[in-house]
C-alpha cells in the first residue's frame, strides 16, 4: 500500500491542495453571500419582518433553478460566465466559480430553514424592545439559530467536496479528479481505493467537527 | 397615559377587535379578561403596535404611536415593556445576556450596563442566576428574567400577555407579587391580559371584560391582594374540595 502512495505522494498532495482551494472558496462564498441570501429569503417570506412577495419569489426561483441543474451541466453552462469572471474557463481558479454559485444556492436554502426554526415569540420580544431589523437578525435570530447554521454549513461543506470531485472536466483537478485519472483510467484500482479512504476520513472529520461545535454552542 | 381610540383589527374576514376605545391611567394596574378569541391579546399587542390596527389611534405617554415613522416607533417602544406567556427569552443567551440586550438596543451607556442589569436582576431576585441559560431555569424564574429584561430600560408601562398562564398556582402568586411590587415601588403602569379570573382579581385596579372583539364592561375594583400560596400539595387538595366532592382514593 505504502509503495503506491509514496510513488504518487506529490500528485496526491497537489490534488488535496486543489480540493482545499475549491472547497475553501465555496465555503467563503456560502458564508459571505449564501448567509445573507438565506436571511433575505427568510425575512421576505409571508408573515415575516420584511414580507415582500416579489423579492421572495425571484430569489426563491433563482435558488431553485440553480439547485435543479445537474451539477455537471451547470459547470458547462457557466463556462462563458466563468471566462468573464476569471479570464479563463480552465483550471482550479476557474473551477471555483460554478462551485461558489452552487454553494450559495445550497447554503442559502439551509440558512432559510434554520432561521424558520427560531421561535416567533423571540422575534416578537425583540421587536417589542424596539429592535431594528438589523438588530433582530444579529442579536436575536442568528444567536438563536447558530447551531442550525453550523450544522447546515457542515452538510454544505460535505456536498461541496462531492461537487468538487467532478471539476476535472474543466481542469480543476482535486482529489476526485486524481482518483479518476490515476486510479480508474490507469487501472490502479488500489490507488482509487486509497483516495476514497482519504475522502471518507475527511468527511468523517468535518462531520465530527461540525456536530461537536453545534452541540457546544447549543444552549437550548 | 395610554389611550386607544376606536381601534379595529381584522384578520381576513374575521374582526378580532371592533372599534375599541379605552383609557388607562398613570400608575394603575389594568386588567383585560375574556374568553379565548375575545380579542384581548390582540388588543394588548395593539398597544405597542406589535399588531398594527387597521383603523384607530394608539396613544402612549402622550405620543401617538399610530402616526410615527418606523424609527420613532422603535424609540417609543423602549419605554413600553412587554412580557409574554411563554417568556420569549433567547435560549442561547445567558440570563445576563438576555437582560443586557435590552440596554444595548436602547443605547444605554456602556459602562453602566452591568450595574443596571444587576439592579434589575436583584429586583426580581435572580442575581445569583446571572450566568445560567434559560433551559436551566424554572418557568417562574424565566418569567422573572423576562420581567427584568422589560424593566431594564425604565419603561413607563408594562404590557403583560397572559404572564402566568404557563405557570403553576404558587409561581403565579410569586409573579403577581413581582408585578404588584413594580407597580407600587417603581410607579409603572401595568396592563395585564389573562383568562384567569384569580389573576385579575388579585392585582387589578380596573378590569375590562372583552367579548367578541368588543368591550363588554369596564369596572374598577379593589384588588384583594395576593394570597401567598405555597406550592404545597395540600393547596391543590383544598382547591379541589372547593368545587368537587372528594373521595380519597
Amino acid at each position: 500500500m505504502l509503495e503506491t502512495l509514496t510513488q504518487y505522494e506529490t500528485e496526491i498532495w497537489q490534488a488535496i491542495a486543489e480540493t482545499f482551494v475549491m472547497v475553501g472558496v465555496s465555503i467563503l462564498a456560502a458564508v459571505i453571500i449564501g448567509l445573507p441570501v438565506g436571511t433575505l429569503l427568510f425575512l421576505c417570506r409571508k408573515g415575516n419582518l420584511l414580507e415582500n412577495q416579489f423579492v421572495f419569489s425571484i430569489v426563491n426561483l433563482l435558488v431553485n433553478i440553480i439547485r435543479s441543474f445537474p451539477f455537471l451541466l451547470l459547470v458547462v453552462f457557466l463556462i462563458p460566465f466563468t471566462r468573464l469572471m476569471i479570464g479563463t474557463a480552465i483550471g482550479t481558479a476557474a473551477a471555483t466559480v460554478p462551485l461558489s454559485i452552487i454553494a450559495i444556492a445550497h447554503y442559502s436554502r439551509l440558512v432559510e430553514q434554520s432561521l424558520l426554526d427560531v421561535p416567533k415569540g423571540v422575534i416578537e420580544a425583540a421587536i417589542s424592545m424596539g429592535a431594528s431589523v438589523k438588530d433582530v437578525v444579529f442579536k436575536f435570530i442568528y444567536v438563536e439559530a447558530r447551531s442550525g447554521l453550523v450544522l447546515g454549513l457542515t452538510t454544505s461543506i460535505i456536498s461541496f467536496i462531492s461537487y468538487s470531485t467532478i471539476m476535472g472536466v474543466v481542469g480543476g483537478g482535486g482529489i476526485g479528479d486524481f482518483a479518476i485519472r490515476y486510479g480508474y483510467q490507469q487501472f490502479k484500482t488500489d490507488l482509487m481505493m486509497y483516495v476514497i479512504i482519504i475522502m471518507i476520513i475527511l468527511v468523517q472529520l468535518i462531520q465530527f467537527i461540525g456536530t461537536s461545535i453545534a452541540r457546544i454552542i447549543d444552549k437550548r | 397615559m395610554l389611550k386607544l381610540n376606536r381601534v379595529t383589527k381584522n384578520y381576513a374576514e374575521f374582526q378580532a377587535v371592533k372599534s375599541v376605545s379605552l383609557k388607562i391611567n398613570q400608575g394603575e394596574i389594568y386588567g383585560i379578561i375574556g374568553a379565548s378569541g375575545a380579542g384581548k391579546s390582540t388588543l394588548l399587542r395593539i398597544m405597542n403596535l406589535l399588531e398594527v390596527p387597521d383603523e384607530g389611534e394608539v396613544e402612549v405617554n402622550g405620543q401617538t404611536l399610530t402616526s410615527m415613522s418606523g424609527k420613532q416607533l422603535r424609540q417609543a417602544r423602549k419605554s413600553i415593556g412587554m412580557i409574554f406567556q411563554h417568556f420569549n427569552l433567547v435560549a442561547n443567551k445567558t440570563v445576563y445576556e438576555n437582560v443586557v440586550v435590552a440596554l444595548e438596543l436602547a443605547d444605554f451607556p456602556k459602562n453602566e450596563r452591568r450595574n443596571r442589569v444587576l439592579e434589575c436582576l436583584q429586583f426580581v431576585g435572580l442575581e445569583s442566576m446571572m450566568d445560567k441559560y434559560p433551559a436551566q431555569l424554572s418557568g417562574g424564574q424565566k418569567q422573572r428574567v423576562a420581567i427584568a429584561r422589560a424593566l431594564a430600560t425604565n419603561p413607563q408601562v408594562l404590557l403583560c400577555d397572559e404572564p402566568t398562564s404557563a405557570l403553576d398556582p404558587g409561581t403565579t402568586a410569586d409573579i403577581l407579587g413581582v408585578l404588584e411590587n413594580i407597580n407600587k415601588s417603581l410607579g409603572v403602569t401595568i396592563v395585564v391580559v389573562s383568562h384567569e379570573m384569580e389573576v385579575i382579581k388579585s392585582i387589578c385596579h380596573t378590569v375590562t371584560i372583552m367579548s367578541d372583539g368588543e368591550i363588554y364592561d369596564t369596572v374598577s375594583c379593589k384588588p384583594k391582594g395576593m394570597q401567598r400560596k405555597e406550592n404545597h400539595p395540600q393547596y391543590f387538595v383544598e382547591e379541589l374540595t372547593k368545587d368537587v366532592e372528594l373521595d380519597h382514593a
